[in-house]
C-alpha cells in the first residue's frame, strides 16, 4: 500500500530538494483530483435527488470541476515527467485562477473569500521556491485590487500588506526549513560515511581474527602432543586432534566438558587423579608431572593463561599439554634398573677387595712391614673412593627415576654432628685440616627430618670441602631462625674458592670446576647434584658464596618442623 | 673357648673375609653359601650364638629365612642376628627384627670390632 502511494507520489530525481517539492506537489495534486472526484460525485447525487441535472448552473459546476481535475492530472504528469518548477508554477497559477472565480468580486476583494489567496502564497514557498511567496503575494494583491476596482471599490491595502507579511513569513520559514534539511543531509552524509568506515574496520578486524584463529587452529592441529585449553572454570574450550591418539578419547567427548569429570575416567591411575585434582584445586603455577593413563605413561605440562590489565592480571584459563611418555618412562626405568644391578655387581667385588686389603693392613696373616701397610692403605682409600662413586651413581639413578623419597622422623641435630665427626674426622686430620662444628642455642634438641638423608647432605658437603681445602679447615654450623620456622646447615672451608663464572653450574650433574682441581681430586662431581636434589625434596634451599681469599660457604636452609 | 657363628653369604670372598674377622676374635665359623643350604643348617644343626645373614641369597631369600625360621623357632631366641645388605631400604624394613643391620660395603675392621663387643664374656 505504502509502496503504491510512494510510486504514485515520488519522482526519482537526484536533487533531494527538488524531489521533496515534487512529492509535496504530487500530494496536493492528487488530493485535489480526489477532492474534485468526490465533489463531482456529491453534485451528481444531490442533483439526482432534486432532479436538477439539466440545470445549466449545475452543468457549469460539473464541467469546471471536471476540467480542474483534468488540469490537475495534466500538471501531475508534467511534474512527474518534465519539470517540478513548471508544474508548481502552473498549479499555483491555476489555483489562483480558480480562486478568482469562486466567489463574487466583492467577497473576494473584501470579504469572506479573501483568505483563499493566502493559500497559493504559503504553498508557493514550499513547492516552488521560498522567494516565490512574494511573487504570489504580488499576483494575489493585484487580483484583489483589480477585483475591487472592477466593482468600484478601493483596493484593500491591509489585505495586500497582509499578503506580503504572509509571504515574508512563508519565505523565512521555507528558507529555514530548507537550510535545516540541508544540514540534516550533511549530518546524515557524514554519519553514513562514519558508519561505512566503522563497518569496514569491523569487517577487516573480523577477517583478521578469523585468519588468526585459523592459523592458531592449524598450529594446534599440527602439534603431535595432545592439547586441551580450559577456561578459568576448567571447562575444555579447545582440543586438538592429537588428543585422540594420546587419551584415546575423541575430541568431541572432551570439548565443553569440565576437567573434573574427565579425571574421573577409569583409565586414569589413582595417583594421576590425585595430581590432576591438586592441579585444579591449587591453581598452581606452570607445572609438569607424569600420570598413568591406561597402559601409557603421559607427561602433563600445564600453564596458566593470564590476561594483563592496567591494574593487575586475571587468570583466564589453563593450557594443558599431554605427551605420550611411555617409551621414555620405560627407557628410564630400564636405565635405573641397569644402574642398580651394575652398581650391586660392582659393589660386591669392591667389598671383597676392601676386606682383603684391610686384612693385610691388620696383619691377619702375619706381620707386615711399613711399606706393605702403606700399600694396603692405598688400596683401601681407592676402593672407598670407587664405592662412594657407585653410591652416588645409585642415588642419581634413583633420583632420576623419582624413587628417592624423604621420610620424616625425629632427628637429633647433635647426633648428626657426632656421626659426621665419626666419619670424617680422620679424613680431615689425614690432611692436617681442622674439622669443627657448632650448634645454635635456639636449635631444638629434636626436630623432624630424614636422618639418613640429612647425614648424607652433611657428609657430602664436608667431604667436598675437605677434598678441596689444603690449609686451614672446615667449619660446620647448624643454625636456627625460629622467626621464619627455618633451620639449616652451613659448611665453610678455607679452600681456594670457586670462580664466579662457575658458581651457577656447580650443582649440575657431572660438573667439576675446570682446571687443576679436577685432576687432583678426581671424581665425577655427583655429590653436589645429589645434595641439591635432596634439599629440594626436603623443600629447602641451598646457596653458595665463594671468595678466592676466604674460601667457600654452602648454606642449606630447611623448613623447621618440631615433633 | 670357641663360640659358634653361622655366616650365610653367597659371595665366597665376602664369606671368607667375614669368617676371618669372626675367627680373629674367637668365633668358630660355619658357612652356608645359599638359602637352601642355610635352611637345612638352621633346621638341623645346633643354634649358633651369632648369625650373619645376607638378605640377597639364591633359592631362599634372607628375609624368608629370617621370618619363617629364625624368628619363629624358639631355639634361636638367644641368637644374635646381624643382617647384611647393600640395600638401605631392605635394612630399614627388617631393622626391628634383628640385633644389627650392616650396610654393604662392610669393612673387615668394622665387622671385627662390632662382633668383638657382642661376644659373650668368658
Amino acid at each position: 500500500m505504502k509502496q503504491f502511494f510512494d510510486s504514485l507520489l515520488n519522482v526519482p530525481v537526484p536533487d533531494p530538494d527538488d524531489a521533496r517539492r515534487r512529492r509535496l506537489l504530487n500530494i496536493l495534486l492528487l488530493g485535489n483530483i480526489a477532492a474534485a472526484l468526490v465533489g463531482l460525485l456529491a453534485i451528481v447525487i444531490s442533483n439526482l435527488a432534486t432532479n436538477q441535472l439539466a440545470n445549466l448552473e449545475t452543468a457549469v459546476l460539473l464541467g469546471s470541476t471536471f476540467i480542474s481535475a483534468l488540469g490537475c492530472y495534466g500538471i501531475y504528469q508534467i511534474n512527474r515527467r518534465i519539470s517540478g518548477r513548471w508544474a508548481a508554477l502552473l498549479y499555483l497559477l491555476l489555483l489562483t485562477l480558480v480562486f478568482t472565480f469562486t466567489d463574487t468580486p466583492d467577497q473576494l476583494s473584501n470579504g469572506r473569500s479573501l483568505f483563499l489567496f493566502t493559500l497559493p502564497i504559503a504553498i508557493s514557498s514550499l513547492i516552488l521556491l521560498p522567494e516565490a511567496s512574494f511573487l504570489f503575494a504580488f499576483i494575489s494583491g493585484g487580483i484583489v485590487s483589480g477585483l475591487a476596482l472592477s466593482i468600484g471599490q478601493a483596493a484593500n491595502v491591509f489585505a495586500i500588506i497582509g499578503f506580503f507579511m504572509l509571504a515574508l513569513v512563508s519565505w523565512l520559514s521555507a528558507r529555514s526549513l530548507e537550510s535545516a534539511l540541508r544540514e540534516l543531509r550533511t549530518i546524515n552524509a557524514n554519519l553514513d560515511q562514519v558508519v561505512t568506515q566503522r563497518t569496514q574496520a569491523l569487517a577487516e578486524s573480523l577477517a583478521r581474527e578469523r585468519i588468526e584463529a585459523g592459523r592458531n587452529q592449524v598450529i594446534l592441529n599440527s602439534i603431535a602432543d595432545g592439547v586441551i585449553v580450559f577456561d578459568k572454570d576448567w571447562n575444555a574450550t579447545m582440543v586438538n586432534p592429537a588428543i585422540r591418539g594420546i587419551l584415546e578419547l575423541s575430541p568431541e567427548v572432551i570439548i565443553n566438558r569440565n576437567f573434573r569429570e574427565l579425571i574421573e575416567h577409569p583409565r586414569l591411575s589413582e595417583s594421576g587423579r590425585r595430581l590432576l585434582r591438586s592441579m585444579i584445586e591449587h591453581d598452581t603455577q606452570p607445572l609438569s608431572f607424569r600420570i598413568e593413563w591406561g597402559d601409557k605413561t603421559l607427561s602433563v605440562s600445564a600453564g596458566q593463561v593470564y590476561e594483563i590489565y592496567e591494574n593487575g592480571e586475571a587468570n583466564i584459563g589453563t593450557v594443558a599439554v599431554f605427551r605420550d611418555f611411555t617409551r621414555e618412562a620405560e627407557v628410564e626405568r630400564l636405565k635405573s634398573a641397569f644402574v642398580a644391578i651394575v652398581s650391586h655387581e660392582l659393589r660386591t667385588p669392591l667389598n671383597a677387595i676392601l676386606g682383603y686389603a684391610e686384612m693385610f693392613r691388620e696383619a691377619v696373616y702375619g706381620p707386615m712391614n711399613e711399606k706393605q701397610v702403606n700399600m694396603a692403605n692405598r688400596i683401601i682409600t681407592n676402593t672407598q673412593r670407587l664405592l662412594g662413586l657407585i653410591n652416588d651413581l645409585l642415588d642419581q639413578a634413583q633420583m632420576e627415576a623419582g624413587k628417592l623419597t624423604i621420610k620424616m622422623e625425629p632427628v637429633k641435630p647433635s647426633e648428626l654432628l657426632e656421626n659426621l665427626h665419626g666419619l670424617l674426622d680422620k679424613t680431615a686430620s689425614d690432611k692436617n685440616l681442622s674439622l669443627t662444628s657448632e650448634m645454635d642455642d635456639t636449635l631444638p634438641e629434636t626436630l623432624m627430618g630424614d636422618s639418613a638423608r640429612l647425614g648424607q647432605i652433611l657428609v657430602n658437603l664436608v667431604n667436598n670441602a675437605v677434598k678441596f681445602t689444603e690449609q686451614g679447615g672446615v667449619r660446620v654450623r647448624l643454625f636456627c631462625v625460629p622467626a621464619v620456622q627455618q633451620w639449616g646447615i652451613e659448611v665453610s672451608d678455607t679452600g681456594p674458592g670457586i670462580p664466579h663464572s662457575e658458581l651457577p653450574y656447580i650443582f649440575e650433574t657431572f660438573r667439576q670446576v675446570e682446571g687443576a682441581a679436577t685432576r687432583t681430586h678426581g671424581g665425577f662431581g655427583l655429590g653436589l647434584a645429589i645434595v641439591k636434589e635432596l634439599v629440594n625434596l626436603m623443600r629447602g634451599e641451598i646457596k653458595v658464596t665463594s671468595d678466592s681469599n676466604t674460601g667457600t660457604t654452602f648454606t642449606v636452609t630447611l623448613p623447621l618442623v618440631v615433633p | 673357648m670357641s663360640i659358634p657363628a653361622l655366616i650365610i653369604e653367597d659371595d665366597e670372598d665376602l664369606a671368607d673375609i667375614f669368617a676371618e674377622a669372626l675367627r680373629g676374635i674367637g668365633y668358630e665359623v660355619e658357612h652356608a653359601a645359599d638359602g637352601q643350604k642355610a635352611k637345612e643348617r638352621l633346621l638341623n644343626g645346633a643354634p649358633p650364638h651369632l648369625i650373619l645373614l645376607d638378605m640377597h641369597l639364591p633359592h631362599i631369600s634372607g628375609g624368608e629365612l629370617l621370618t619363617t625360621i629364625i624368628k619363629k623357632d624358639e631355639r634361636f631366641a638367644k641368637t644374635l642376628v646381624i643382617i647384611t645388605t647393600a640395600d638401605a631400604r631392605m635394612g630399614e624394613a627388617y631393622g626391628d627384627q634383628v640385633d644389627f643391620v650392616m650396610i654393604k660395603p662392610i669393612s673387615f675392621v668394622q665387622l671385627r670390632d662390632l662382633t668383638a663387643r657382642l661376644r659373650p664374656k668368658e
